[in-house]
C-alpha cells in the first residue's frame, strides 16, 4: 500500500505533464512498437519457452506442454531477424546460388543477416536513450537528479563505454545466437547426422544430397595437408565458416556464439544470485550490527577459505547424475556453485559503503519516526550500496567466465555437444602450431575482450558513481583478471 | 570542533543582537520525567570489555513548552541522551516518562504510535537528508508511514511545511544536493515538523552552519515552538547559544548531569566546580581581569571506567582531600597527575596484547615506576608521610600490579569524593548540583574554589 503512495508522488504530476505536452512521448512510443514488433515473435518464444521450461522442472511439468507448443508457434512467424528472412545456406547449381538471399554468395548473405541483428540492437538501445532524453527534457517533474551526474560521468568515460558495447556485442552475440551463426547448433553441433543438405559437386557436376554429418568430415580442421577450414572462408560444401571450422569439422563461429549463451548465462545468473544475497546480508549486518555482522563474517570467512576450484570439481563429481547437474548441459549446477563461492566477494566489497550509509542520520530519522527496518533498508540504504554492487560484479563475472572455460578446458565443464568456449580452446589446443590456430586462439581472444569489456565497464561504473576515486584503484582490473582462477 | 573560544565569543557578540529573545512559556507542567536513566553500550563485541556508559543515572525534567538545554564536553554523552529520549537508544535502566507513560516499556505498535510525538532534529544537515530523495519525498515520509490523510493531502501539508520553514513550495521536487547547509537544516525541521510532534530534540542544530545562518535557524527554532507550543530539549556545546535560547540548562559529565537549573541562574552564579570549569573556558568580555581561570587539568576517564565516585573526582580543581594529610596545593596537584598515570598504567594492563605481551617477556612501553616518581616529583619537597604512600605504590607497581598500586592511593589520598557517589543537592530556587562540597559540613564549591586562587565568576 505504501508503495503505491510513494511511486503516486511522482506518477501524478508525470500524468498531468504527459497530458499537457503528448505529443514527443506518443512519437516515442509508437517508435518503440514497431521495433518491439518487429522482433515480436522472438520475444514471446523467448519468454513462452523459459516459462515453458521453468514449468517442466516443477513435479507433473503442469501446462509446460501448452507453453512449449505456443512458444513453438511463435517461432514460426515471420520476424526481421529470423534465418528465413536473410537465408545464408544454399547450395551452387553451377551457374547460380540457389536458397540465399537474394541469391547473393552465402558470405554475403551471412554477413548481412549479422549487421542486420547488430544494427537492429543498437537501434532498440539508442531508441531507449532517446526516450530517456525525452523524459528527462518534457516529462520529469525535477530538473535535476543525483542520477543525471552520474549518467554524465559515464557518457564522458570512453573506456567505460568501450566496456559497455564490448558487453553489448557479447549480450547480442548471445540472445540472438541461434541468428547471428552460419548454421544453427541443434543442425551442426548437436544432430548432424538427422539433418541434410545439398551441395554442388564440382567432380560429377551436379548437385548431391549428404547428411551434415558427412559434410562436417570434410570440412575438418585437423592443421596438416589440405584439412582445414580457416578463417572466412568456404568449404568443399559451399559453406560459408567465419572463422572457420572446429577438429570435427563444426561450424566454429556457431559454436562460439551458443557457447556466448552459456557463459553469459552462467555469468550473469550466478552474480545476480550471489548480488541478492550479497546485498541482503550487506545491509541486514549494517542495520543490525553487531552479532549478525560477526555470523556473516565467520560465515563467509569459511566459504572463502575453501579451496574454490576444488570444490566445484567436487560438486561436479557428486552431482554427476543428478537432476540438477542436467538442467542446461550443468549450466544450472555451475550457477549455484559461483553464486555460492562468489557471494562472500561481492559481500565485503559492499560491505564497507553499507555500513557507511548505516551510519548515515537520515537512516536515524527514519527509524525515529518509525519506519519499518525493511524499507529503511531497501530505500535508504539499498541505492547508495547498489552501484558498488555492480562494479565488483562485473569484476567478478570475467572471473567466473573463465573459471567456467578453464573447467571445460579440464574435460569438467559443461557437458558436450553444449558448446563452451573452454572446450573449444582444449580442442584445438595440439594444433595451436599449425595452420589450424583458429580452434584455439579465436575463443581464446573472445575470453580476453569479453573479461576486459566486464572490467571497463564496471571501472566506468566505478568512476561514475565516486569520481573521487578515479585512478586510485588501478590495480582493480589486474587483480580482478588474476583472481579469475578460481 | 575546531572553533576557538574567542571565536566563539565574538559570534555570541554578533548574535545577541540578532536574535529574538522570546519571553519563555513553560506552563509548569511536566512533561518528561527522566529517573535514574542509564543507556550503556555493549563494547567490543563478542570478547565483552566493560560497557560504555554513555548515560549514567540521570534524573530531570522538562515542563511543556520549555526549552531545556543540554552542554557538556563532546564524549560527554549528552547526544545519547537525547538519543534515548525519543527512543533511537535503548535505555539499559531507569524510567522516561512522557505525558505519565514510560516510554522505555514501549514496543511494537505502541511506540510507533508514540514516535509521533517526539521527533529529532539532527546535527549534520548534509547527513540528515537521503540524497537521492526530492525535498517533497522526504518531508512526506513520516506521514506515508503514520499513514495521514489522502496522498493529496500529504502533499499538500508538505507544501505547508515548506512554507512554514522558510522554503518556496516549488522545492518540492528539487534534490537536497541543490540547497546550502541552511536550507537543508530547515528542510530537516520541516520533516521533524511533519507529523506534529509535542517534544523535539535538537541536537546541535546549528553547529555545523555558518555562523550568519546561526541566527536565522535559531530564530525560526523560537517562531515555530511559539506557533506550535514545542518543547525542546536542545544540545550544544556552544554555550552562548544554550544562554540565549534555553530557559533551563542541564550540565552534562562523563554521563551524569552536574547541574540543572534555569539558564540565567546558572550562566551567572555557577555552584557545581565542572559547571564553573566550563563557563571559565567561555573568555571574559573584560581582558583586563586578573584571576586565573580554571583550566582542568587532563582529558576525561573512559566512559568505560568512570571514577567511582564523582565522575568529576579526578579532575577537579576542588577536590575535597582528606583532613590527615596536610600537604600545599603544589603537591597534591602532583599527586592526581600522579594517579593519572597509574590509573592510565592500570587500563592499559587490561589490554589483552598487553599481558600477552607481558607473559610472553617482551618489554611494554609502558615506563618505570620509579622513572615516574622522579618525573612528577622531583621538584617538590614531599611531606614524609606522602613520599611513604608514594614509595609504597611504586612498590606495587614494580611488582606488575598496577591495580594494586591504584587501589592504594585511593585509600591513602582518597575522600569521599572518590568512593561516594554525590547526592543532588537543592542549591536555589530550581536549581541542584550534584557535589559533595555542597554538603553541610564542607566549603560551598565556591568559597574553595576563592581558597585555592581561581576566579570564580561569582562578581
Ligand atoms: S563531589 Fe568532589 S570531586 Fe565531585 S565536584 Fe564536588 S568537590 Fe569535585
Amino acid at each position: 500500500m505504501m508503495e503505491t503512495e510513494l511511486t503516486d508522488d511522482i506518477d501524478q504530476p508525470l500524468r498531468d505533464r504527459l497530458k499537457a505536452h503528448p505529443r514527443p512521448a506518443l512519437l516515442w512510443a509508437a517508435g518503440l512498437c514497431v521495433l518491439l514488433l518487429l522482433e515480436g515473435p522472438t520475444y514471446l518464444d523467448g519468454l513462452l519457452g523459459a516459462i515453458g521450461a521453468g514449468l517442466a522442472l516443477l513435479p507433473g511439468a503442469p501446462g509446460a506442454e501448452a507453453f512449449a507448443s505456443a512458444s513453438a508457434f511463435f517461432s514460426e512467424l515471420p520476424h526481421l531477424l529470423s534465418r528465413e528472412l536473410v537465408p545464408n545456406r544454399g547450395y551452387y547449381d553451377g551457374s547460380a546460388w540457389q536458397g540465399t538471399f537474394l541469391g547473393l554468395e552465402p558470405k554475403y548473405a551471412w554477413l548481412i543477416r549479422f549487421l542486420l541483428v547488430y544494427a537492429y540492437v543498437a537501434a532498440l538501445l539508442g531508441w531507449l536513450w532517446y526516450g530517456y532524453v525525452l523524459f528527462r527534457r518534457h516529462y520529469r517533474a525535477a530538473n535535476w537528479t543525483p542520477t543525471d551526474d552520474v549518467i554524465d560521468r559515464l557518457r564522458s568515460h570512453y573506456w567505460g563505454l568501450f566496456g559497455l558495447a564490448v558487453v553489448v556485442f557479447f549480450i547480442t552475440m548471445a540472445a540472438f545466437a541461434p541468428v547471428v551463426g552460419p548454421t544453427t547448433a541443434e543442425e551442426n553441433i548437436e544432430g548432424p547426422y538427422s539433418h541434410d543438405m545439398k551441395y554442388y559437386n564440382e567432380d560429377t557436376e551436379t548437385v548431391e544430397t549428404i547428411t551434415i554429418g558427412e559434410a562436417n568430415l570434410g570440412s575438418a580442421s585437423r592443421g596438416s595437408g589440405d584439412s582445414n577450414v580457416g578463417i572466412w572462408s568456404y568449404d568443399d560444401f559451399g559453406r560459408f565458416h567465419p572463422v572457420g571450422t572446429l577438429v570435427s569439422g563444426k561450424d566454429l563461429f556457431t559454436f562460439l556464439a551458443f557457447g556466448a549463451r552459456v557463459s553469459l548465462f552462467i555469468g550473469l545468473g550466478s552474480m545476480a544470485i550471489a548480488g541478492f544475497i550479497a546485498t541482503t546480508l550487506a545491509l541486514v549486518t549494517a542495520y543490525y550490527k553487531g552479532v549478525t555482522d560477526l555470523i556473516v563474517v565467520l560465515t563467509s570467512d569459511s566459504v572463502q577459505a575453501m579451496p574454490a576450484l576444488l570444490l566445484v570439481i567436487l560438486a561436479t563429481v557428486v552431482f554427476r547424475n543428478h537432476w540438477i547437474a542436467e538442467l542446461y548441459s550443468g549450466a544450472m549446477l555451475f550457477i549455484l556453485l559461483f553464486a555460492l563461492i562468489r557471494w562472500p566477494g561481492l559481500w565485503r566489497a559492499v560491505r564497507g559503503p553499507a555500513l557507511q550509509v548505516g551510519e548515515q542520520e537520515w537512516v536515524d530519522a527514519a527509524k525515529s519516526y518509525g519506519q519499518r527496518p525493511t524499507v529503511i533498508m531497501r530505500k535508504h540504504m539499498a541505492p547508495y550500496i547498489l552501484g558498488y554492487l555492480l562494479v565488483y560484479a562485473s569484476l567478478t563475472l570475467g572471473g567466473v567466465i573463465i573459471s567456467v572455460s578453464a573447467l571445460s578446458f579440464l574435460g569438467l565443464g559443461i557437458t558436450a555437444p553444449t558448446p563452451e568456449w573452454g572446450r573449444a580452446i582444449n580442442i584445438g589446443q595440439q594444433y595451436i602450431a599449425s595452420q589450424s590456430w583458429h580452434i584455439s586462439l579465436i575463443p581464446g581472444i573472445l575470453i580476453t575482450l569479453v573479461v576486459t569489456g566486464f572490467n571497463a565497464f564496471s571501472d566506468g561504473i566505478r568512476d561514475a558513481i565516486d569520481p573521487q576515486s578515479e585512478g586510485a584503484e588501478g590495480g582493480a582490473t589486474g587483480a580482478a583478471a588474476g583472481g579469475g582462477g578460481g | 570542533m575546531p572553533e576557538t573560544p574567542a571565536d566563539n565569543w565574538r559570534e555570541v557578540t554578533q548574535m545577541s543582537e540578532s536574535i529574538v529573545d522570546t519571553v519563555s512559556h513553560q506552563t509548569g507542567e511536566t512533561l518528561l520525567d527522566v529517573q535514574d536513566l542509564k543507556t550503556y553500550y555493549e563494547g567490543g563485541g563478542l570478547f565483552g570489555g566493560d560497557p560504555v556508559k554513555a548515560v549514567d543515572g540521570v534524573n530531570f525534567e522538562i515542563a511543556r513548552g520549555e526549552t531545556f538545554g543540554l552542554v557538556g564536553e563532546s564524549g560527554c554523552g549528552k547526544t545519547t541522551l537525547g538519543r534515548t529520549l525519543i527512543q533511537l537508544e535503548t535505555a539499559t535502566s531507569g524510567t522516561v516518562s512522557f505525558d505519565g507513560t514510560d516510554i522505555t516499556e514501549l514496543s511494537g505498535g505502541d511506540l510507533k504510535q508514540w514516535r509521533r510525538n517526539a521527533q529529532m532534529v539532527f546535527q549534520d544537515p548534509e547527513s540528515s537528508l537521503n540524497d537521492r530523495m526530492t525535498v517533497g519525498e522526504i518531508i512526506r515520509e513520516p506521514l506515508d508511514v503514520h499513514e495521514q490523510g489522502t496522498a493529496r493531502e500529504r502533499r499538500e501539508k508538505v507544501r505547508t511545511l515548506l512554507d512554514e520553514v522558510g522554503l518556496m513550495p516549488e522545492h518540492y521536487y528539487r534534490y537536497p544536493h541543490q540547497f546550502s547547509g541552511g536550507q537543508r537544516q530547515r528542510i530537516g525541521i520541516a520533516r521533524a515538523l511533519a507529523l506534529e510532534p509535542e517534544f523535539v530534540v535538537l541536537d546541535e542544530p546549528v553547529s555545523a552552519l555558518d555562523v550568519s545562518v546561526q541566527a536565522q535557524i535559531l530564530n525560526l527554532l523560537e517562531e515555530l515552538q511559539e506557533e506550535f507550543g514545542l518543547t525542546y530539549l536542545f544540545i550544544a556545546h556552544d554555550l552562548s547559544v544554550v544562554r540565549h535560547i534555553c530557559d533551563r540548562v542541564g550540565v552534562m559529565y562523563l554521563g551524569n548531569l552536574m547541574e540543572v537549573g534555569p539558564t540565567e541562574q546558572l550562566f551567572q552564579n555557577p555552584e557545581n566546580p565542572y559547571t564553573r570549569a566550563l563557563l571559565s573556558a567561555i573568555p571574559e568580555p573584560d581582558p583586563t581581569a586578573q584571576a586565573d581561570r580554571i583550566t582542568l587539568p587532563g582529558s576525561p576517564p573512559s566512559p568505560r571506567d568512570p571514577p567511582e565516585g564523582c565522575p568529576f573526582a579526578t579532575r577537579c580543581p576542588v577536590r575535597i582531600r582528606p583532613e590527615d594529610i596536610d600537604a600545599s596545593d603544589e603537591v597534591w596537584d602532583r599527586i592526581r597527575e600522579f594517579r593519572d598515570v597509574i590509573r592510565e598504567r592500570s587500563r592499559a594492563e587490561q589490554s589483552i596484547g598487553e599481558r600477552l605481551k607481558e607473559r610472553l617477556g617482551f618489554e611494554t612501553a609502558l615506563a618505570d615506576g620509579d622513572e615516574i616518581v622522579d618525573e612528577e616529583f622531583s621538584d617538590v619537597d614531599l611531606p614524609p608521610d606522602v613520599r611513604e604512600h608514594v614509595e609504597q605504590a611504586v612498590t606495587y607497581l614494580s611488582d606488575g600490579d598496577p591495580d594494586a598500586a591504584r587501589a592504594y592511593l585511593k585509600e591513602a589520598f582518597g575522600s569521599r569524593c572518590d568512593t561516594e557517589t554525590p547526592q543532588y543537592y537543592d542549591v536555589d530556587d530550581r536549581r541542584t548540583s550534584f557535589c559533595h562540597r555542597h554538603a553541610t559540613d564542607h566549603d560551598a564549591p565556591g568559597e574553595e574554589l576563592r581558597r585555592r586562587g581561581y576566579d570564580t565568576h561569582d562578581g
